[in-house]
């Protein structure tokens, strides 16, 4: 199978809610012919868009599940991956975003840039993917593409510029200039399926003529045969060379084209779907890496190359009317039918039997799949995230760090039938989306899940009820506090109990720092045998055990390095348990001295608000401890950026409503850990005791 | 804090620190992509690393945008990242306006608001790409007096000029600001030379500055070249 990658599109479409990406999306499956009517989204004839698949989603107006479907744009493999809309789900987002090569990133023609626009602009530019711009809905009222264009610029800080012209606003939209080919686009037909190119509408030939002279100056600065060929004038210039400008600099991230239409009215997606394919990058004119687990996560670039061994990465689990599907993106190498690929987290071998690519309305199955495709397979018990490959390499896709989660909340089950689904559904979620995760707590026998927002959680909670059905009460949500030390400090305690028969003894010394990346490092500097061998990981293992529980407020400990340089041991008395123990004392003692703090997880909130409601929504933040970054004005909108405690957050949408009569809407991003203030450290250290106390 | 800008930063040759009873109003004017935010920029930094607040208005620019130039300026002329140095994000706040919706009023309101609720109180002001070709000298002496009553420390705009428009007033101002450098204590003027950048005092309100002197930048950096 040698196939043409230049003519693979793996893509991406990101919104704001509302703004119309499922709309946008049903079209394009449309007119790529997979789907042979158009269904009005939250329609009439209930059958709703085929991407979002999931009953909860729709209810909620939130995409959660990335699925990926196929479609075919005239001899353009496109694979549309669904991109969760909400940030909450920090690791599906960057996964969705790991597997896909270039965006397009939808804008209302009348709100322009919002909250989720930023957040969602913000996470494509941290994993450098190339985009377009969509602004959608050109036919409402107060539509206004030039301005939604200089709203990009300013606010997103992208070199945007349109390529196209509408032919009417609002009510009129009836079609759009095209500025490279200078030629007027309709779209005749009941679903605007008959493209008619016509000459540009007299009245509008300066203005179109003057864009384009601007957009080719700036695009010039892609291409240097453009740049020549202008010198001549702009009147003949081979369409091809614009496109092959504008196309170098979207791939580089310099650029960013602006189309236009409405999804709704069936105006300006297969121009969309054009830019997709001259625009956006195949999967060879961008560099994936891989992670080589044999050189310490050493990255590489994949090769794309059939002949070379398999690299495939397994993006997204689902438990679908087709039974458990695991979707992949292969790197390099080929997967036919009936191989047996390793699974490189686990090392388990796996077999596929079945793969088969999902389209909108079918499922095809297929015998094989190479570079660059995104297909399901079936029956392929693995996580999300488990990168697969052919025997003799060891890469992964994705590094193992997974980021901590920053909230946790009690689930008591109704009883015993819905005991047994939520732990089903546990099992289940934990394998799809690692930064969920579930614990029992032995002090009080509860079970915990925990994870990275508090919408989060309510998904799987929902999810919970009604795929599994599984009734649970939830307790109330608790910030996921971490302890850290400032400084270093030096330990050295001995361990030593003589009850009855033989006792135990063991001394080790040492020294504690902080360390910025990471949360514990182990660091062996024991010479001449003062610790024995046997027992320095003994020494490792009561470190780690300390840092389960910090003593300040029961947190976790992050970012400590323990050396120890010296001890002593005892022939008889000395054993693995009495190192251990004495390591924990060593801990305890090096701790307090090392001046521990409580650290809390810090978010980043977008507000997005009428501008008569800054003020008071300022204040809001201000009260929640949170330090406002910016604000930016444009007439009647605001956006506030910020960072805030999560603890501070609870409630935060209800606050939000009441101050502003349920104008402003808001949208959070993990940011970072920071130490708490002493007051609320303090406080969290009074209720620790105080819980020790009766616990 | 106590820490400052690398002492190549150009505003030490200015002693333009922020003085202690009139507050000082300055303008530094170029045209587009010469680096005028930067030298604001600059400005700020040092006022932030001396521990004042400096609230910095971008007028048509975003908020992402403006907190790059910190980062950025900081890591190169200092070798510094801005996150690290403890309590220094508290010192900025960053406002930014589409062009056509930025006013006094609409500053005056939105600066009450945050002192009001206690929220931030600036010691220093910095209003980057001013419109002076559309606003009358009567709206800027509005702004002007609004600073005074506020108490600030210093203002510092930003006025681009263009090649074009060759008009200049007696010492030098080119325009959108010809007619109204009276209202500035300090202007500075930035212009490219040979593979360095210009910076020409036309005014200045300390005695220890000589004004008509000019300080050779490197374009890299904004920082006075060595030699
Ligand atoms: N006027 C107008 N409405 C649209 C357009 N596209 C979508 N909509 C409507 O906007 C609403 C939200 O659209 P939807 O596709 O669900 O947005 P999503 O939340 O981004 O998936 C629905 O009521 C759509 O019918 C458009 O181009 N013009």
């Amino acid at each position: 199978m040698n196939k043409d990658l230049s003519k693979v599109r793996n893509i991406g479409i990101s919104a704001h809610i509302d703004s119309g990406k499922t709309t946008l999306t049903e079209r394009i499956l449309f007119y790529t012919n997979r789907i042979h009517a158009i269904h009005e989204v939250r329609g009439k004839d209930g059958v709703g868009a085929t991407m979002d698949s999931m009953e909860l989603e729709r209810e909620r107006g939130i995409t959660i599940q990335s699925a990926a479907t196929h479609c075919t744009w005239k001899n353009i493999d496109i694979n549309i991956i669904d991109t969760p809309g909400h940030v909450d789900f920090t690791v599906e987002v960057e996964r969705a975003l790991r597997v896909l090569d270039g965006a397009v990133l939808i804008l209302d023609s009348v709100a322009g840039v919002q909250s989720q626009s930023i957040t969602v602009n913000r996470q494509m530019t941290r994993y450098n993917v190339p985009r377009i711009a969509f602004i959608n809905k050109c036919d409402r009222t107060g539509a206004n593409p030039y301005k939604v264009t200089g709203m990009l610029r300013d606010k997103l800080d992208l070199n945007a510029h349109l390529v196209q012209m509408p032919i009417g606003l609002e009510a009129n939209l009836q079609g759009m200039v095209d500025l490279i080919l200078m030629k007027a686009v309709y779209f005749d037909g009941d679903n605007g399926e008959n493209i008619r190119m016509e000459e540009i509408p007299a009245e509008m030939a300066d203005e179109a003529a003057e864009r384009r002279e601007a957009l080719l100056e700036e695009v010039s600065m892609y291409s240097e045969e453009l740049m020549e060929a202008l010198l001549e004038g702009s009147d003949n210039i081979d369409p091809a060379l614009i496109y092959s400008a504008i196309r170098r600099g979207t791939i580089d991230l310099e650029f960013t084209p602006v189309m236009m239409g409405s999804a709704y009215k069936n105006k300006g997606v297969q121009l969309l779907l054009e830019a997709v394919e001259l625009f956006l990058p195949s999967p060879t004119d961008i560099t994936n890496n891989a992670l080589d687990l044999n050189d310490g996560e050493k990255e590489f670039a994949v090769t794309n190359n059939p002949e070379d061994p398999l690299i495939m990465l397994a993006f997204k689990l689902e438990d679908g009317r087709y039974g458990q599907l695991t979707y992949v993106r292969t790197y390099q190498g080929e997967l036919h039918k009936g191989d047996t690929v390793i699974n490189s987290r686990t090392g388990k071998k796996v077999r596929v039997g079945r793969l088969c690519r999902m389209h909108s309305d079918e499922m095809e199955e297929i015998d094989e799949c190479g570079s660059g495709d995104i297909v399901a397979l079936f029956g392929v018990d693995c996580a999300s995230g488990d990168t697969f490959t052919t025997e003799g390499i060891n890469v992964s896709m994705t590094s193992m760090h997974i980021p901590e989660p920053v909230i946790s909340l009690a689930i008591v089950p109704a009883d015993n039938k819905a005991q047994v689904n939520m732990s089903k559904a546990l099992n289940r979620f934990t394998k799809e989306d690692p930064t969920f995760k579930t614990f029992v707590d032995h002090e009080t026998g509860e079970t915990i899940i925990s994870g990275m927002g508090e919408l989060h959680l309510e998904v799987y909670i929902e999810r919970m009820k009604r795929e599994y059905q599984a009734e649970v009460a939830v307790g109330a949500p608790q910030v996921a506090y971490r302890e850290t030390i400032s400084q270093h400090a030096d330990f050295n305690y001995t361990h030593k109990k003589q009850t009855g028969g033989s006792g135990q003894f063991g001394r080790v010394a040492g020294f504690m720092e902080p360390m910025e990346e990471g949360d514990y490092e182990f660091v062996d500097k024991i010479v001449g045998g003062s610790i024995p061998r046997e027992f320095i990981s003994s020494c490792d293992k009561g470190f780690q055990k300390s840092m389960i529980k910090g003593a300040l407020c029961g947190a976790p400990i992050v970012g400590v390095r323990c050396t120890v340089n010296d001890g002593s041991f005892h022939a008889v008395d000395s054993s693995d348990v009495a190192f251990q123990l004495a390591s924990a004392g060593a801990f305890r003692e090096g701790y307090m001295k090392a001046k521990p703090t409580i650290m809390e997880p810090i978010m980043k909130v977008a507000v997005e608000v009428p501008s008569e409601f800054q003020g008071p929504v300022m204040g809001s933040i201000n009260q929640r401890r949170g330090m406002i970054i910016g604000t930016n004005e444009d007439g009647s909108y605001s956006v506030i950026e910020a960072e805030v405690p999560l603890s501070e957050m609870f409630g935060y949408s209800t606050n939000l409503r009441s101050l502003t009569q349920g104008k402003a809407e808001f949208t959070m991003e993990f940011a970072n850990f920071k130490p708490v203030p002493k007051s609320v450290g303090d406080e969290l250290i009074k209720k620790y005791e105080e819980e020790r106390k009766n616990g | 804090m106590g820490s400052q800008l690398n002492e190549k930063a150009p505003l030490h040759a200015l002693d333009i620190s922020a003085s202690t009873q009139d507050p000082s109003i300055g303008l530094v004017i170029a045209r587009a992509g010469l680096g005028k935010t930067a030298i604001l920029v600059q400005f700020a930094l040092d006022n932030m690393l001396q521990g004042n607040k400096v609230l910095h208005v971008a007028i048509g620019a975003g908020v992402e945008k403006t907190r790059t130039w910190y980062e950025d300026l900081l890591r190169t002329i200092n070798g510094e990242d801005i996150e690290e140095i403890p309590g220094i994000m508290k010192q900025r706040m960053i406002m930014t306006f589409q062009e056509s919706s930025f006013s006094k009023a609409l500053l005056a309101e939105r600066f009450n608001d945050l002192v009001d609720q206690d929220i931030f109180s600036p010691d220093c002001l910095i209003i980057d790409d001013y419109d002076f070709e559309n606003c009358s000298r009567s709206d800027l002496e509005e702004l002007i007096a609004f600073i005074k009553e506020r108490n600030l420390q210093m203002a510092w705009f930003s006025a681009t000029s263009h090649r074009e428009d060759d008009r200049k007033s007696a010492s030098g101002v080119p325009a959108p600001c010809n007619e109204i450098e009276d209202l500035f204590n300090n202007v500075l003027f930035i212009s490219p030379a040979e593979k360095e950048i210009t910076l020409d005092i036309l005014k200045s309100d300390s005695s220890k500055v000589k004004v008509g002197t000019s300080l050779h930048l490197d374009p890299s950096t904004m920082l006075i070249k060595k030699g």
